[in-house]
């Protein structure tokens, strides 16, 4: 799918609980598209990540004039690097960012493709392999937080759910160097927790979380302990919900 | 002049009768004038003469203290307290001598107790003058400085208790003055009463050594944490009545024993207690009871220490077993679905009807909290795992995992046999149909099933094997004697415990050990990893067509020696006679089959009726009858072995068919409800017609751990109005309130003040901004010149929604000004909404009332996002008390407004008078735990949305109810009522500050 949107031009966005993968999803795919379909290794880095924040304004993307000995001189930003070079702009949590920068990308997003600077007088159409994604977390459901429906309707969207078990219990095992049977635990250990989700956890353990579990295990800590440090706790901070997750624990794992 | 000499002691008459007169002549005017009429004069002067016959200085002393005295004494008293002192003068100077002190100390004393309490301390003096003179002078010199250390209300008991003491022994008498009001006050006041009451009871059933006991018993009190002094009081009290040192011994224990049980399991020790007062020599035994030096009390100790109630660790179990099965699981005690009659039995365990689990009220299997609780955790982990691995997802005729199906060959056989088979059944029910003996198949297969569970729950769960092996262990032991049952009951009973893994506790005929051996080794199949529930109803059908071959005949009848199979070395070999005999069943009589029970975690395993219950639900959307006719349902639940029916209806135990269908279709319907109904927030019959709009809340119950779905209506309507003159006063008389309110609340304004950066125009210059700035206009390419900031307001961003309560009960008028609490909150009410306009914030005002759960009313005044008017005003006019306090659904209903709301900060301020109450509000209108319960939980879910609750309780009479319950929400009592108006606006700056 992506690699269609890709080819098509169409801007995605990734929506999805914290520590899914969506990030590494897009990593891998500037790879696989790297490989596959573009040519551009002389073009340099193919992925470009913006985390955003509050505080992110339209020159932090786009780019500023510095002063330097009484001249001044030009920086691109992250943004305009990525629509010159033509690669993937990947935009972590947009949601967090000014709304204001929010509509800048939108001419970018739509059939456009172009890239107004500002500063510069400049209007830059983006190059070939250009391709705005958007990662975007429904969990914090606040009015306040979401995206505005004139920048959704410009992305098609890839939803990204936790992995079915036996694909988790892999992850886990390549991503932490635990024992597959460890892996398997940790992954049967995720799917009951997110069975927990409405009751008061505002997310399920993401998959990040039961690979440090899976670390912390693979370097001798006792499973039942690194499971308290790495899920319990780290997940909420609700004295029932943490003694029930426990429980849990203590089910899958033998002391 | 005549000499102030010493008076009256030294039997100058003459010099006597001079002192005298010349102190009549000193106070007289002043006594005249506060006595007023001449005939009150005339009875002063006559006393004092009086006197003057007994002792012509004790005369003295009266005439010098009768100013000062007459202060206080109103002259009907001075009668009384003359004779008081008389009764002092005894024979010799040291009697005469103590009534002149007494006289001297009168002013002192009656300015502390009224004339009637000295009784008590001339009694004392009175007893104390011939044993111990001294101490009775010291009694009168000191009893003023002791009495004002007491309380007013405290002051009569005290010198009650002390004459009391005095009686018992008077060596204490002098102590118990020094000490008891230190011993008192050491505690809060309203415990004094009490505390003196058990001092009198002491006394009066001890004697001597009482002091010391009430010494003992009164610092122990005051060590006990000062929430539990009331409750361990109340006991003590109540233990006093009969026996007072048993009482001391259990304030001394009390802290130590609640430290390590619940109050709960406090009072049932407790109890026991006060039981063994009434067995012979109880005395002495309640009190090495209360002691902890008795067995019995410290093996109950033990025991309840170790116990663990569902009541604690209820809501972790349901998460527990949420997590575990990922469906919505209610955990429920195990009589709340033996109440709802449908179809279970008393019979002890854990089940589970196939959406809730339910379990014991509480766990004490082994001594020890942890090995409880961790019964409790493999109990929840099988039923739960019943509900993971599809118990009760059985289909007719689909392959298990490891066997092939039989039943549709079977069915073809048993139609071939003409047995009736109506069609619709539930596919457990349609198995069951199979068999000849349904209470034997249904038997097996609960075995099957439960061994089935129990390996995949450890193969699972891990965590749980050892604790699973150490209940199965527990449970193996506790097994009905296998040897006294009949033959093919002994065969199930056995396979029982090889399921519980206890094989070496079989016993078994040895003649007939290969069909247990093969029996046994069926049944591991369904122990293998993947097996599902139509392994384990192939397994059942097998073993079931081995049991049926065997006759129920007696143990006797059945062969000799019974042995553990395979184990040749400890049986005896059957004689010979009696294995002919087995071979010739139809010789002997067959008793009928009666199950042995199931292991406690595994309990009552019902699943047609579970399923039966399912589909029920299921079609019970839309009108339940016509889809399962009652006819059908009857045909269906007649043949139904697992239910418990009885023939009569005065039959307590069982319900008669005819009940069960009733409850099983309301438990339907029920169920139904809660599918369509999520979050509990439904909107029924909206139509708006009447201007009400109706929403349907779920009610928290806590002694189910669990809500009750969809249980209150909440009708919402526009709140009355009335003239806009309240509104207006109450801006008049407090008009100094709410200028200084209003200018504390614009004072609130910087804190939430937010910078706005990118102005071309503002208070302060951005340095970052003007650099940028700078740079690019050097460049050429310099934009709008937007390095401003500003300070603005615009980040403050709080709605606040305040819920007033106007049950009956705000209708008391208290207070100095005779005002309605309703008004009080009215009048807080327009301060709030003066102060809030100021600052800004959005803010909505709701009130609410009702009367049962059907009828929760609640009147809107404002609504979040409604501007100020005339209306909104006039509408706080027409508040008035109606009927009871359903807090729950309120509370809930107003939340969700507020989370539908769009802030960064969301507020949710209740004024209540503090008793939640209504007339089904619990188990009746008496029962507050309930309502208070409910009433914390809508406030626990408004957290958990992120919502801050808040809760004032206007309260000046201790009806304080949910101060207790509120440890973790913001909460404040206002026992001034008339402060609140002051108070409420001071505690919104506070909260909306945070």
């Amino acid at each position: 799918m992506f690699e269609t949107a890709y080819e098509q031009k169409v801007p995605v966005v990734l929506k999805g609980p914290t520590g899914c993968g969506k990030t590494r999803f897009v990593e891998y795919m500037s790879w696989h598209l790297h490989r596959h379909i573009g040519n551009r290794e002389e073009e340099g880095v193919p992925l470009i990540t913006v985390a955003c924040h509050e505080d992110l304004t339209a020159s932090d993307l786009v780019g500023r004039y510095l002063l330097e000995d009484d001249q001044t001189r030009w920086i691109d930003g992250p943004l305009t690097r990525a629509v010159k070079f033509g690669a993937l702009c990947y935009l972590d949590e947009v949601v967090e960012a000014r709304k204001d920068t929010t509509v800048l990308i939108h001419p970018l997003a739509d059939y456009r493709r172009l890239l107004p600077v500002e500063k510069r007088g400049e209007l830059l159409e983006a190059a070939d392999g250009f391709l705005l994604v958007l990662s975007y977390n429904p969990g914090y459901q606040s009015a306040l937080k979401d995206l505005k429906h004139s920048t959704r309707q410009r992305f098609i969207a890839i939803e990204f759910g936790y992995p079915e078990r036996d694909q988790e219990t892999e992850i886990i095992t390549k991503e932490s160097g635990c024992a597959a049977d460890t892996a398997a635990a940790l992954a049967k250990l995720g799917d009951k927790v997110r069975n927990l989700r409405e009751h008061g956890l505002e997310e399920g353990v993401s998959t990040r979380l039961l690979v440090y579990a899976g670390k912390l295990i693979a370097r001798d800590i006792p499973p039942r302990r690194a499971c308290e440090t790495a899920v319990v706790w780290a997940l909420t901070d609700d004295l029932e919900v943490q003694r029930s997750i426990e429980e849990v624990v203590t089910s899958i794992f033998e002391d | 002049m005549a000499p102030q000499g010493p008076r009256g002691l030294d039997a100058d008459i003459g010099g006597l009768t001079f002192a005298l007169s010349d102190a009549f002549a000193r106070v007289a005017p002043a006594v005249s004038t506060s006595l007023g009429d001449p005939a009150s004069i005339r009875r002063w002067t006559d006393l004092a003469l009086g006197l003057a016959e007994r002792s012509p200085g004790v005369a003295i002393a009266f005439i010098e203290a009768s100013p000062a005295v007459l202060e206080d004494l109103p002259v009907a008293g001075l009668e009384r307290w003359v004779n008081q002192g008389r009764s002092l003068i005894g024979g010799g100077w040291r009697s005469a001598r103590l009534a002149m002190s007494y006289f001297d100390n009168g002013a002192a004393l009656l300015g502390l107790v009224p004339v009637t309490a000295l009784d008590h301390l001339v009694a004392v003096v009175g007893l104390l003058s011939e044993t111990a003179p001294e101490i009775a002078a010291g009694c009168i010199r000191e009893a003023p400085a002791a009495l004002a250390d007491l309380n007013p209300g405290d002051r009569e008991p005290f010198l009650r208790l002390l004459e009391s003491v005095t009686r018992g022994s008077w060596a204490d008498t002098d102590r118990c003055l020094e000490r008891t009001p230190a011993l008192l006050g050491a505690v809060e006041p309203a415990f004094r009463p009490g505390l003196l009451e058990l001092a009198s009871s002491l006394v009066e059933q001890v004697g001597p050594g009482a002091f010391r006991l009430f010494t003992e018993a009164a610092e122990a009190l005051a060590a006990i944490a000062a929430g539990d002094r009331g409750d361990v009081l109340g006991s003590a009290r109540r233990l006093g009545a009969s026996d007072a040192e048993a009482a001391v011994e259990y304030i001394k224990s009390a802290q130590s024993v609640r430290s390590r049980l619940s109050s709960e399991q406090e009072r049932h020790w407790f109890e026991a207690g006060l039981g063994v007062l009434d067995e012979p020599d109880g005395s002495a035994r309640a009190v090495s009871w209360f002691r902890l030096e008795s067995v019995g009390s410290l093996e109950m100790l033990a025991s309840l220490a170790g116990r663990v109630e569902l009541h604690d660790v209820g809501s972790v179990l349901r998460l527990y077993a949420e997590a575990l099965s990922g469906t919505q699981v209610l955990v429920q005690p195990r009589d709340v679905l033996v109440r709802r009659r449908i179809g279970w039995g008393s019979e002890g365990g854990s089940t589970t009807d196939g959406v809730s689990i339910f379990l014991p009220s509480a766990v004490d299997t082994f001594g020890e909290h942890q090995a409880n609780f961790s019964v409790y955790k493999v109990h929840t982990t099988h039923q739960a795992a019943r509900l993971e691995f599809g118990s009760f997802r059985f289909e007719f005729d689909a392959d298990g995992e490891f066997l092939a199906s039989t039943s549709v060959r079977r069915e073809a056989d048993v139609d071939n046999g003409r047995r009736s088979v109506s069609p619709g059944r539930p596919p457990m029910r349609r198995y069951f149909d199979l068999f000849e003996d349904r209470l034997l198949i249904s038997e097996l297969f609960a075995v099957v099933e439960g061994t089935r569970i129990d390996a995949r729950a450890s193969g699972e769960y891990p965590g749980i094997r050892n604790a699973l092996r150490r209940l199965q262990d527990h449970e193996a032991g506790a097994r009905p004697d296998v040897e006294a049952m009949p033959l093919r009951q002994a065969f199930v009973e056995n396979l029982q415990r090889a399921s519980l893994g206890r094989r070496d506790l079989m016993r078994w005929p040895a003649d007939k050990a290969d069909q247990l051996a093969s029996a046994v080794t069926t049944l591991q199949i369904v122990e293998r990893r993947g097996a599902t529930v139509q392994d384990s109803a192939e397994v059942a059908a097998i073993l079931y067509d081995a049991a049926a071959s065997l006759p129920n005949v007696p143990p006797r009848e059945s062969g000799g020696g019974w042995s553990v199979p395979g184990d040749d070395t400890g049986g005896t070999h059957p004689p010979p006679g009696a294995t002919s005999a087995k071979r010739h069943p139809g010789a002997s009589v067959e008793v009928p089959f009666e199950p042995p029970p199931q292991p406690g975690h595994r309990g009552e395993f019902k699943p047609e009726l579970v399923q039966l219950l399912a589909t029920m639900a299921d079609q019970g959307e839309d009108a339940f009858g016509r889809c399962l006719a009652r006819q059908d349902l009857e045909e269906l639940l007649a043949g139904c072995r697992e239910l418990a029916v009885s023939d009569n209806a005065d039959g307590d135990e069982e319900p008669t068919l005819d009940e069960l269908l009733d409850n099983l279709q309301s438990e339907a319907s029920e169920r139904a409800a809660a599918d369509t109904d999520e979050e509990g927030t439904r909107e029924s019959n909206g139509d708006g017609s009447d201007g009400i709009e109706w929403y349907r809340y779920d009610e928290w119950d806590y002694r189910a751990h669990d809500y009750r779905p969809a249980w209150c209506a909440l009708g919402e309507q526009r709140a009355q109005q009335g003239g806009l003159d309240f509104y207006d006063d109450t801006l008049r008389r407090h008009h100094g309130l709410v200028v200084e309110t209003r200018r504390q609340f614009e004072r609130m304004r910087p804190e939430s003040f937010r910078r706005i950066r990118r102005l071309e125009d503002g208070h302060e210059i951005d340095l970052d901004e003007a650099i940028q700035f700078h740079a690019d206009k050097l460049a050429g390419a310099g934009p709008l010149a937007r390095f401003y900031s500003r300070r603005n307001k615009i980040d403050r961003n709080v709605a606040v929604a305040l819920l007033l309560d106007m049950s009956a009960s705000t209708g008391e008028v208290i207070g100095e000004h005779n005002k309605r609490i309703i008004d009080v909150e009215k009048e807080s009410a327009v301060l709030m909404i003066e102060a809030l306009e100021a600052i800004g914030d959005a803010y909505g005002i709701y009130c609410f009332s009702g009367e049962g759960r059907e009828n929760v009313e609640l009147s809107v005044v404002k609504e979040l996002d409604e501007s100020l008017d005339d209306r909104v005003r006039m509408r706080i006019d027409a508040i008035e008390p109606v009927q009871a306090t359903r807090m729950g659904p309120a509370i809930r209903h107003v939340v969700a407004k507020l989370d539908a709301h769009d802030a960064k900060v969301k507020i949710f301020i209740l004024v209540s008078d503090g008793r939640p109450e209504d007339e089904d509000y619990g188990r009746d209108r008496d029962e507050r735990e309930y309502a208070v319960h409910d009433t914390r939980r809508a406030l626990i879910e408004a957290k958990r949305l992120r919502i801050e609750p808040f809760l004032i309780t206007v309260d000046s009479e201790g009806h304080d109810y949910l101060g207790q319950m509120c440890d973790d929400i913001g909460y404040e009592v206002v026992t001034d009522i008339e402060a609140l108006p002051r108070r409420l606006p001071r505690l919104y700056r506070y909260v909306a500050s945070e």
